[in-house]
């Protein structure tokens, strides 16, 4: 599904990716865990198409080269990026808003859009499921939400998107225990053959919950150990500093 | 220009049936004007646009003599739809239609054969030019405990015939004690190059409320003034909203005089421009007694080479204690050449008072645009929205559902 060569990125000349290589095969969970300043939301942020970075190397995905689609292109094809900084966006009702990215999708794929009546049947379900104050929706995006609150307005606007990829940087941090579990229970109903998630945290809790089937440590911008869920364990004993 | 002045004002006065008082002040006021000139950015008031200036650069032989002798075709297309409402209809600066179906008429009187008052104002040239040139000034009375029952709209309608004229219109309303008035002022201008030249005076008595909407959307190359004096007593309300988009350029002053305890003004607008439009808001909101309020909230989209202005000023009287004062402006300027002017002015001899004042503006947010194109807008869908979002607010303050649904639909706002 992802296929990644060899990336390298910088931001104003400096190095933040480089010799980056992973690749995420459908149905898999892969965790990325690395120290404050590893490169982890640079990376999900030139998955999902923002500006400002110098890019070489290859991303692939469904064979298509990533870097020749614009950032809502990406959305179209499938990939979702749940944002560490929830943006407040002040007069953008939250119900509009979801309604508008589902069916500029739908449209994109060439599926029938959907209308009010159907629209607010699927956000219904989907916001109970998450425990999500449905009231919040008619308020506007993200404006007065506390930060649990935003989190989970990202896995919800996730859950209906149905994405195929879904990037979660780091939507653990800012969470309660009670939250964190909501938040885990709505990716792992998410968790089918076709899709694939790269959840990029700094602590094993969150994986606890969401049971990877890949690890990697990211360190100055590329991957220094792969492994499986054990990884994580040993990364949380051990501490970044000491683990190379 | 001045030749041409004087030549249109005899003949103003050869072809009409002035009585010999309105004669006289006319005269007055024609030879404050001719004194004065057309403001220039010198002065205070117009720094921000010279109107001098722009009246030469865009109107080429203005010419200052209007014939109103024969009736111009109404064009019915631009009445507003889904709405009803009374009319009066001015079409190329001539009164063409008078029509109140909606009220009882012993609660509702029209004058239109007054005397002219010496301007109020002794520094603005524009009213001199207003009272010399103005044909018939008309007074609309709302008497005691009336509420009209729907809205009128005074449409300003101009069509091609009308080419580099200078057009005065004046227009008093009275709303007697406990009355209600909602106004929509609706301009649809098919014509070219003229300046227009717009005086309201109103006055709102004890326990009135006024509900003044100023609708302003069609492109076109005329050159607007608009002077709106509202007084205002005990209890009364007033609450204006200017959407300001359509005309080359417009220069609408409100000067609001708080002359009764409890009362309270409001005033909300949008400038929306874009190409070479220039459009300003100037306020005078003067808080001359106890407990009283006033609230004004701004907000500007503006784009290609644009410029749009807002001065507001609250003043507070030493005697007008408690004052609530409040002053708010936030711009987007979608390109580099746009420009944003904004004069925040407070100034208050009392010191139990609350005011305060803000201004902002700068480009739309990047990182927002990010958010919203990663669930699938493109660039255009997602500056729509986070516009819409940004105007919504302002545009949510209008208290007339009725209205605020218009006004969303003319200005094709979601939600």
């Amino acid at each position: 599904m992802l296929k990644i060569k060899n990336l390298k990125a910088d931001i104003d000349s400096k190095s933040i990716l480089n010799n980056f290589n992973l690749e995420i095969k459908p149905g898999e969970v892969h965790a990325i865990m690395g120290p404050n300043g590893s490169g982890k939301s640079t990376l999900s942020n030139i998955l999902s198409g923002k500006k400002g970075y110098k890019v070489s190397g290859e991303v692939l995905f469904e064979n298509k080269n990533l870097f020749e689609l614009e950032t809502e292109e990406r959305a179209h094809k499938g990939i979702f990026l749940a944002f560490q900084y929830p943006l407040e966006i002040p007069g953008v009702n939250t119900n509009i808003f979801l309604k508008t990215s589902l069916n500029a999708i739908r449209k994109a794929n060439g599926e029938k859009e959907l209308d009010a009546i159907e629209f607010l049947k699927l956000v219904k379900l989907k916001a109970k499921n998450l425990k999500f104050d449905e009231e919040k929706l008619n308020r506007q995006l993200n404006v007065g939400f506390s930060g649990g609150e935003k989190k989970k307005n990202e896995i919800l606007q996730m859950s209906i998107l149905n994405p195929k990829l879904s990037i979660l940087d780091e939507t653990d941090s800012g969470l309660d225990i009670d939250a964190l579990k909501t938040v885990a229970a709505g990716v792992n109903s998410l968790r089918k053959n076709d899709n694939s998630f790269l959840i990029i945290t700094h602590y094993q809790r969150l994986l606890d919950y969401i049971k990877p089937d890949y690890v990697h440590v990211l360190m100055n911008g590329k991957i220094i150990k792969s492994g499986g869920p054990e990884l994580a364990l040993e990364l949380e004993n051990k501490g970044y500093e000491n683990f190379n | 220009m001045e030749e041409q002045l004087k030549i249109d004002f005899e003949k103003l006065l050869e072809k009409s049936n002035f009585s010999k008082k309105n004669i006289e002040i006319k005269r007055k006021n024609f030879n404050n004007f001719i004194e004065k000139g057309f403001p220039n950015k010198r002065e205070e008031n117009w720094k921000f646009s010279d109107l001098n200036q722009i009246i030469s650069k865009n109107i080429k032989n203005l010419s200052f003599y209007n014939d109103l002798s024969k009736p111009n075709k109404i064009d019915q297309s631009t009445f507003i739809a889904g709405l009803e409402h009374n009319k009066l209809i001015f079409v190329n600066g001539r009164i063409e239609k008078i029509e109140f179906d909606y009220e009882e008429k012993n609660n509702i009187e029209i004058l239109d054969d007054l005397v002219l008052e010496k301007p109020n104002n002794a520094n603005n040239s524009l009213l001199f030019l207003n009272n010399a040139f103005v044909s018939k000034f008309f007074k609309l009375i709302v008497k005691k405990n009336y509420s009209l029952k729907k809205p009128l709209v005074i449409y300003n309608i101009t069509n091609k015939d009308l080419v580099s004229k200078s057009v005065n219109l004046k227009f008093d309303i009275l709303l007697e004690e406990n009355s209600s008035l909602k106004l929509i002022e609706f301009s649809n201008d098919k014509s070219t190059t003229n300046f227009i030249n717009i005086n309201y005076n109103f006055d709102v008595q004890k326990n009135s409320i006024l509900k003044n909407y100023k609708i302003d959307n069609n492109s076109n190359s005329n050159i607007k003034y608009y002077f709106n004096n509202i007084s205002q007593d005990t209890n009364s309300v007033s609450e204006i909203f200017l959407l300001s988009s359509g005309s080359e350029f417009i220069k609408n002053e409100i000067n609001c005089n708080l002359n009764g305890k409890y009362a309270s003004a409001f005033v909300n607008g949008v400038f929306l421009l874009n190409g070479s439009k220039h459009h300003e808001i100037k306020t005078n909101i003067n808080h001359l007694v106890e407990n009283t309020k006033s609230y004004q909230l701004i907000k500007s989209v503006l784009e290609d080479e644009s410029k749009a202005v807002y001065q507001g000023k609250i003043f507070v009287d030493s005697k007008a204690q408690k004052t609530d004062g409040y002053q708010l402006s936030k711009a987007i300027l979608l390109n580099e050449n746009t420009e944003f002017n904004a004069k925040p002015e407070l100034e208050i001899y009392a010191d139990d008072v609350k005011c305060s004042h803000g201004s902002s503006s700068g480009s739309l947010n990047e990182d927002s645009i990010f958010y919203l194109m990663s669930r699938g807008l493109n660039y255009k869908e997602a500056k729509k929205l986070l516009i819409n979002g940004f105007l919504l607010d302002v545009v949510e303050k209008i208290t007339d559902s009725e209205i605020k649904n218009l006004i969303k639909n003319i200005m094709s706002l979601k939600q």
